[in-house]
This record gives C-alpha cells, sequence and structure tokens, in this order.
C-alpha cells in the first residue's frame, strides 16, 4: 500500500461517526408529524360528532338558537386550538427542514475533497471535531459551554442542543426523586415505547409505587394498592417476578435488611432510573449509547500510538521537554500532556512496515538519525562542516565517527 | 478502489432532492385547510346569529355546512398523508445514502475517563483560543462536582506514573476522586500562555515583528537548545521588511527605514547571530550592495516574501508550543481524524473476531494493521525484518556491526552460542559486538 493511498479520503467509510447527524433529525420529524397526526385525529373527530350533532338538533328544533350559536362556538374554539398547535407543529418541523438541509450540506461537502492533505479537508474535519465536542459536553449536562461552542462555531444547525437540554432536564427530574417528567415523555412516545419493548415506564410505575410504601403511613398504603392494581398489574404477564417483588413489598418496612427488599428501597434507583431512561431515550432517536467522541478518540489514539509514547527510558525524558520526534512533525499527540494518559488506556498500532528517516546514521551515543536532519541542525547550529550534533541530547560529534546504519 | 481522477459521486445528491420534495409537502397545507373549516364556522355562526334568523334559516345554515366542512376534514387527511408519503420516501433515501452501520460500542475505552477527556478538552479550547468557551465548561464541571483539591498545572504532571500499569489504574482513581470532573486541574497559566500567543501572532499578521522578536530572544536558550532558529528567522524577515522601504512596509520614511535602515537594523542586531549564521548574514548584508538592482542578483530569493509572514506565524506557534510540552496542531484534532481514518478497520476487525470475545482494547498492541497518512506518522517506527515485530523498550532494535538492524529477541534467537551470523550479509560476530540503538 502506499503512502499516497492512505492520504486519499473513502468518503463512505469516512461518514462512520456522522450517521447520526442525519438520524435524529429525522426521527425528530416522524415523531413532530406523529404528535400532529395525533393532535388533528383527536380534534377532528370531535369536530365531527359535535357537526352531525348540533345540525340534527337544529334540524329537529330542539336547539334554541343560542344552542346552536354555543356548538358553533365550540367548533370555533377547538378548531383554533388545532391551528395553534399545528403551527407550533409546523414551526418545528420548518426547523428541523432547515436543520436537515444544513446537514447534508455539510457532509455532502466532503464529496469535493479527495485527499487528507487537502486544505479544505482540514475545516471540515475541525468542524467535526466541533460537532463531536458539543455532543459529549451535552450528554455530560455541560449545555451552556456546547451552546456556546456551537454559537462561536457558528453551527447551531449541527449540533443538538434543544433535544439534550430536554433529555437533561427529564434525567435532573429523576435524581431530584420526581417521575413525573420521565412519564409524560413515555406518553408522548408510548407507541414507540411498546414497539421497542421498553421497561421504562413499568419501572417508573414501581418506583411510585415503592415511594408511596416508604412513607409506611396507612393513606398511603391504601393508595399504594390502588397504584399497583392500576399500573403494575397489567404487567403481570410481562415482569412477573418483579411485580410479585412489588406485592411482597407490602409487607417489608423500609428498614427491613431483607435482601431484595432492601435493594427495593435503596435510593440509588434514582440513578439507575436516570441512566434506563437516558438509555431508552438515545435508543429511541437512533443516538449512540456512547459519545461518538469515546468512539473516534479509542480508535485514534490506538492509530497514532507507538511503544515510544509511554516509554519510561531514560533518554525519553526529551519527550517531556517537547523536542520535535523523529520524523519532523513536531511534537506527537500521544506524548503531548494533552492526551498522554488517556492513551494509556489503548493498545499501541501494529505495523507492518518501518517508517524511518532517509540515509540514516549511528552517532557514538547510540541514537539513529537520518543524514539531513543532522547535516541540517549543523548548519544551524553554526557548526563546522566536520561535525554534527545530536538534535535530541545537544552532544557534538566529529563526522568520522557516524556509522551507516542499514534498514532491510 | 477509486484512483483520484475518478469522479466520486456524493450520495447526497438524491437525498437532496427528497428533501426539497419533503418540504414541499409540509404541515402548513393542512394549517390552511383547518382555516378554510375556521372560516366556514364562522360565516355559519354569522347567519345562525343573524337578527332575522329564523328556524329554517339555521337548519339551513347548518346543514349547508356539512359538506364543505366534511370535504375539507377529508382534505386534511390528504394533506397528512403527502407528508407522510414524502417523510417515507426521505427515510428509504437516507438509508441509501447512508446505510446504518453498527459501530464499536461494546468496550468503550474512553468510559471510565471522564476527567482525563475533560482536561483535554478544557486544553484543546484554550489552545484554540476559546477562552470565554473553556472557561464556561471550567464552571459548568466545577458546578457539577466541587473540586477537593486545586493541583497547580505543569507540563510534567501528566507523566507521573513510570513503573507500569497497575499502579496506573489506582493512579486514575486518585485523580478522579480527588479532582472532580478533571478539568479542575485546568491549566489557569496555560490560559495566559496562549492568550499571549495569540497577541503574538496577530501582531505577526498585521507585520509587526517586535512582540514576537521580543519574545523570542527572551526565550532564546530554550529554543536553540531544542534546534529552533526562530529568533533570526524574526530579525532576518525585520531587516528585510525595512529593506523593502516605506512604500511596501507602510512604516515611517526616517533613517529607520529602508536600505539604510535595514543595515542600521543589522548593525545593532545581526552580531549575536554572527557565529550560527554569519553566510546568511554576509547575504543579507550583499543584496544592500546590489540595490536596487536585487531583482537581478543572486539574492532575489530573500527579498521574496510574499508568504513570509504566515510562513514565520507557522513556525512561531510550532515553537511556542513546543516549550510548553505541547504539540503545534492540537491533539485532539489529530486524534478524532486518525480515529476517523483508522475506524473502518476496528469496525472490519470486531466483525471478524465477535465470537471470540477478545477485546482489542484489552492488548498491548493491536491486532492489526491502521495505516494513516504519513503527516500523522511522528514516531520512527522500525519493525524487525526477521520476527516482523515492531521494536519496544523490552525488545530494542540492535545494530550488527556490518550495519544490518534486527530486533534483539531475533539476534538471540539465531544466536549459536555468544556468536551470530548476519542474516544480510555474509558476515559473523560476537553477540557482545551488537549495539542497542534508538531510532
Ligand atoms: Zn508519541
Ligand atoms: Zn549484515
Amino acid at each position: 500500500m502506499t503512502d499516497h493511498e492512505n492520504s486519499s479520503i473513502k468518503h463512505s467509510d469516512h461518514l462512520l461517526l456522522d450517521q447520526p447527524l442525519l438520524r435524529l433529525p429525522n426521527e425528530l420529524l416522524r415523531k413532530n408529524f406523529r404528535a400532529a397526526h395525533f393532535a388533528i385525529e383527536k380534534d377532528t373527530s370531535t369536530l365531527k360528532t359535535l357537526l352531525r350533532d348540533s345540525a340534527t338538533a337544529a334540524l329537529s328544533g330542539r336547539a334554541t338558537q343560542q344552542d346552536v350559536l354555543k356548538n358553533l362556538d365550540a367548533m370555533i374554539s377547538r378548531m383554533r386550538g388545532v391551528k395553534r398547535k399545528l403551527g407550533a407543529y409546523a414551526d418545528e418541523e420548518a426547523r428541523l427542514h432547515t436543520q436537515t438541509a444544513a446537514r447534508i450540506q455539510h457532509l455532502d461537502e466532503l464529496y469535493t475533497m479527495h485527499s487528507i492533505e487537502d486544505v479544505k479537508y482540514e475545516a471540515w474535519s475541525r468542524k467535526r471535531l466541533d460537532r463531536l465536542l458539543a455532543d459529549y459536553l451535552l450528554r455530560h449536562g455541560y449545555n451552556d459551554s456546547a451552546k456556546e461552542l456551537a454559537s462561536e462555531k457558528n453551527m447551531e444547525n449541527l449540533v443538538d442542543v434543544d433535544t439534550f437540554v430536554s433529555m437533561s432536564r427529564i434525567r435532573e427530574a429523576l435524581l431530584n426523586g420526581s417521575v413525573a417528567e420521565a412519564l409524560a415523555w413515555c406518553t408522548e412516545n408510548k407507541k414507540e415505547l411498546r414497539k421497542m419493548e421498553s421497561k421504562l415506564e413499568f419501572m417508573l410505575r414501581l418506583q411510585q409505587y415503592i415511594e408511596l410504601i416508604r412513607t409506611q403511613s396507612q393513606p398511603k398504603l391504601v393508595e399504594a394498592i390502588a397504584h399497583a392494581k392500576k399500573y403494575l398489574m397489567p404487567y403481570w404477564g410481562t415482569y412477573p417476578k418483579e411485580v410479585k417483588q412489588a406485592c411482597g413489598l407490602l409487607a417489608i418496612p423500609p428498614d427491613s435488611s431483607y435482601g431484595i427488599y432492601s435493594d427495593l428501597y435503596k435510593s440509588t434507583r434514582w440513578n439507575e432510573l436516570a441512566d434506563l431512561f437516558t438509555t431508552t431515550h438515545n435508543s429511541l432517536l437512533s443516538l449512540p449509547s456512547v459519545p461518538l467522541l469515546h468512539v473516534a478518540l479509542s480508535s485514534g489514539l490506538s492509530a497514532l500510538k507507538t511503544p515510544a509514547c509511554h516509554s519510561s527510558h531514560a533518554d525519553d525524558i526529551y519527550n517531556d521537554t517537547g523536542s520535535s520526534s523523529a520524523l519532523g512533525h513536531g511534537v506527537c499527540p500521544i506524548c503531548s500532556t494533552e492526551l498522554n494518559d488517556l492513551a494509556r488506556n489503548v493498545p499501541y498500532a501494529h505495523h507492518t512496515k518501518s517508517h524511518v528517516e532517509h540515509d540514516l546514521f549511528l552517532l557514538p551515543n547510540g541514537r539513529v538519525y537520518g543524514k539531513e536532519r543532522l547535516e541540517d541542525y549543523a548548519r544551524k547550529s553554526g557548526l563546522s562542516p566536520n561535525d554534527v550534533k545530536d538534535p535530541v541530547t545537544g552532544q557534538t560529534y566529529p563526522m568520522d565517527l557516524l556509522k551507516k546504519v542499514f534498514i532491510t | 478502489m477509486a484512483s483520484p481522477g475518478d469522479d466520486i459521486v456524493s450520495p447526497f445528491g438524491p437525498l437532496q432532492n427528497e428533501l426539497a420534495r419533503m418540504r414541499g409537502a409540509n404541515l402548513t397545507t393542512a394549517i390552511q385547510d383547518v382555516d378554510k373549516i375556521i372560516e366556514y364556522l364562522v360565516a355559519a355562526r354569522d347567519q345562525v346569529a343573524a337578527p332575522d334568523a329564523d328556524h329554517h334559516r339555521i337548519s339551513m345554515a347548518m346543514t349547508t355546512l356539512q359538506n364543505p366542512v366534511k370535504d375539507r376534514l377529508e382534505a386534511i387527511n390528504n394533506d397528512l398523508r403527502d407528508v407522510t408519503k414524502a417523510q417515507r420516501s426521505f427515510g428509504k433515501a437516507l438509508d441509501k445514502a447512508l446505510p446504518q452501520r453498527e459501530l464499536p460500542m461494546g468496550t468503550d475505552a474512553m468510559a471510565d475517563h471522564p476527567s482525563l477527556i475533560n482536561r483535554a478538552i478544557a486544553m484543546h479550547l484554550v489552545r484554540e483560543g476559546q477562552f470565554s468557551v473553556a472557561s464556561t465548561f471550567v464552571r459548568e464541571s466545577r458546578d457539577q462536582q466541587p473540586p477537593l483539591s486545586l493541583e497547580p498545572w505543569s507540563p510534567r504532571t501528566a507523566r507521573t506514573d513510570e513503573d507500569g500499569d497497575d499502579d496506573m489504574i489506582q493512579e486514575d482513581g486518585e485523580e478522579e476522586r480527588l479532582t472532580g470532573h478533571g478539568v479542575n486541574n485546568y491549566p489557569e497559566d496555560l490560559q495566559g500562555q496562549f492568550a499571549e500567543m495569540y497577541s503574538l501572532l496577530s501582531e505577526l499578521r498585521n507585520r509587526n515583528l517586535g512582540p514576537a522578536i521580543k519574545w523570542a530572544r527572551q526565550n532564546n536558550s530554550r529554543l536553540e537548545s531544542a534546534g529552533s532558529n526562530l529568533e533570526f528567522e524574526l530579525c532576518k524577515l525585520q531587516f528585510v521588511w525595512l529593506f523593502k522601504g516605506p512604500e511596501v512596509n507602510g512604516l515611517p520614511d526616517d533613517e529607520r527605514n529602508g536600505e539604510m535602515g535595514a543595515l542600521r537594523y543589522a548593525k545593532e542586531h545581526f552580531a549575536r547571530f554572527q557565529s550560527r549564521h554569519l553566510k546568511e548574514i554576509q547575504q543579507l548584508c550583499g543584496a544592500i550592495v546590489f540595490a536596487p538592482n536585487i531583482e537581478q542578483s543572486p539574492y532575489r530569493h530573500i527579498f521574496q516574501i510574499d508568504s513570509a509572514f504566515e510562513d514565520v506565524a507557522t513556525s512561531f506557534t510550532r515553537e511556542f508550543c513546543s516549550l510548553l510540552g505541547l504539540s503545534a496542531e492540537s491533539p485532539l484534532y489529530v486524534a478524532v481524524t486518525a480515529g476517523s481514518i483508522a475506524l473502518p478497520r476496528l469496525i472490519k476487525y470486531n466483525k471478524n473476531t465477535k465470537e471470540k470475545k477478545t477485546e482489542w482494547t484489552t492488548e498491548n498492541e493491536m491486532a492489526f494493521e491502521t495505516p494513516l497518512p504519513p503527516s500523522m506518522i511522528y514516531h520512527s517506527i522500525f519493525v524487525c525484518p526477521v520476527s516482523k515485530e515492531q521494536t519496544t523498550e523490552q525488545n530494542p532494535a540492535m545494530m550488527l556491526p556490518c550495519g544490518h538492524v534486527i530486533c534483539r529477541e531475533s539476534l538471540h534467537n539465531m544466536a549459536k552460542g555468544s556468536r551470530y551470523k548476519c542474516p544480510y550479509c555474509p558476515t559473523e560476530g560476537h553477540l557482545r559486538d551488537a549495539i542497542k540503538i534508538t531510532l
């Protein structure tokens, strides 16, 4: 394989990390449409009934003028309500269309480049990094940082601030012991959640039940039984074990240390619920379960890492002082402070052929350099033409002590 | 594989067409139909509310209202059907343009290190000059978890673990416990450094070399020991810039400008470079003799400075970062770009080894090659021609007296007693004559 080939962009492969960029607005468009459809269907079927009934009443003479007017006013206000709701859905739709257009255009741009060395590629790839950073920040709830980055970089259409902000609001609510927000979200997405056989709603209902029992007050216990009948029993077939345990909970007070029951009373269940919500939310919207920055970094750190990057050898202290690495491309990104520790968690790259400078010479101190670099450095250092200087250690040697190295 | 001459057709053209269609079939049509219904209802209400409305008129109004409203409701249904259709066909086009492919999410080697990732991001933002975003990030990450300790940053703090990977795990835990979400050991002095770098760079781009020269002079000894001639390069450019005179450089037309100004500058500043750069200084001063016929002189090239300020800005950035122990390009940028290049291989490997259940992240060395463009190879890599293994600290490259290089393991494997025979030439010798080399 030639080096040139390693620089050429394999477009479809290169967009692996960019799938969610178009998937998410597509999912959101469908979701938005479903909500709009639902609202229209509900209100227009009411309208149909009202329209027929009021006409029948008017014809039969049972309804007075006032009655008919009242019916008409009800219909008008209902349709104005529909219009208002539809207006909001149409705005969201337009926003998502604009977003999709911007995203397609961004991905399409990559096809105007053929090589990693293309100057345009760097701008494109930087934009991708900014997007991945924004995604990471949003997933960790650093919402202001993400918003600021998006607006600084003029890429609001390429990042999903709204989606993650509403997600983190629900998540926060769960961490603060409130299920209402998450339940509302479940209602909004009922059909899809059923399709993906999500356990989320059951777990939220179960938590409500646990909290009622935790109080140990008589009226709350009665309420808990009613709650179980209404919200837990329907799951008898799906989660028999959990439902049975839940029933048993009625008899076990919160201070019990009895295995599974003390687990049910644990406060960390709220963290688990928050995580379950996040997972469910992400898979519903075709969002990757892991920040894509992690995927890109695992893959990139290992591709760049060499055994030298974490060498404990005394010589390599020179890496610390920031001397250019052997091939003259500046400090290695894995040796740089930013990533050095992080890169300990991945393997180093596998190579099947050597990458060394041309025309190698061995210095008496055991270090090997290319002839061109030695000459260049000697000239820069103002040495006599018969001397060379080690570019890393600074030791000076007469030229005739150098030995030619043969790399096969 | 497509050669560079081939035109690779973007799959996003068809998708753009589908998007156009989808933007045509949207919810506003339904809103217009709802509007019509409201219109009918309001008109009917006016008739019913009229002072002379009797039973007959009211019945008429209500009866004639039925069909138009029903028609419009039907129209709304059709509107929605159109939207669904357009969305479906966009979805299909999307599957075609960007087929869903699974990413390696199974083992997330990064999952346990939010604090290291946060620090890398904070440093990235600072080095990119995004100071405001960086400070918001620091605030938000502090709010999420209050810091227990504030360790000052120094370029060496990152390198604490020298004795292997085992206690690294403990150290990591320690670090995350002490510093919360990681940006707390945020390099505060680093932000000042980069602020200085950006201000010097902007002066450079405004063709004002003074501040950069001053910085280079202050850091002269460190720059020189790192093999950098930055100070001289800057002074040389200053000389040429003065030499060009007021019409070009826009500086005051006085004794400090023009050819004589350049000469004066040379006298004041070049003495210190004499030992190292005598030849170049001679060339520069030779140019003064040739003036104004520089174009015909052998020194013509020195005075072509179209890109000189950009070039010197690039080397300035590189040297500046290098003195901080940092690479000139953002490591995060290089790593993410390399990651997207290597990812297809990783996916392919994961697919092939799924049943083996060995996780690629737990090995020392990757099991497969992930070729990167030459600009992304930073260290020399030596692959032993005998064993095909990369040399490491434990198994270094050894040079035989004949000049051939193999790894230590290979050398010992083929040795007979204390003697070896070079596999690449007819020389033989003693093991003790092989020298460990550093490439
Ligand atoms: Zn390195
Ligand atoms: Zn040999």
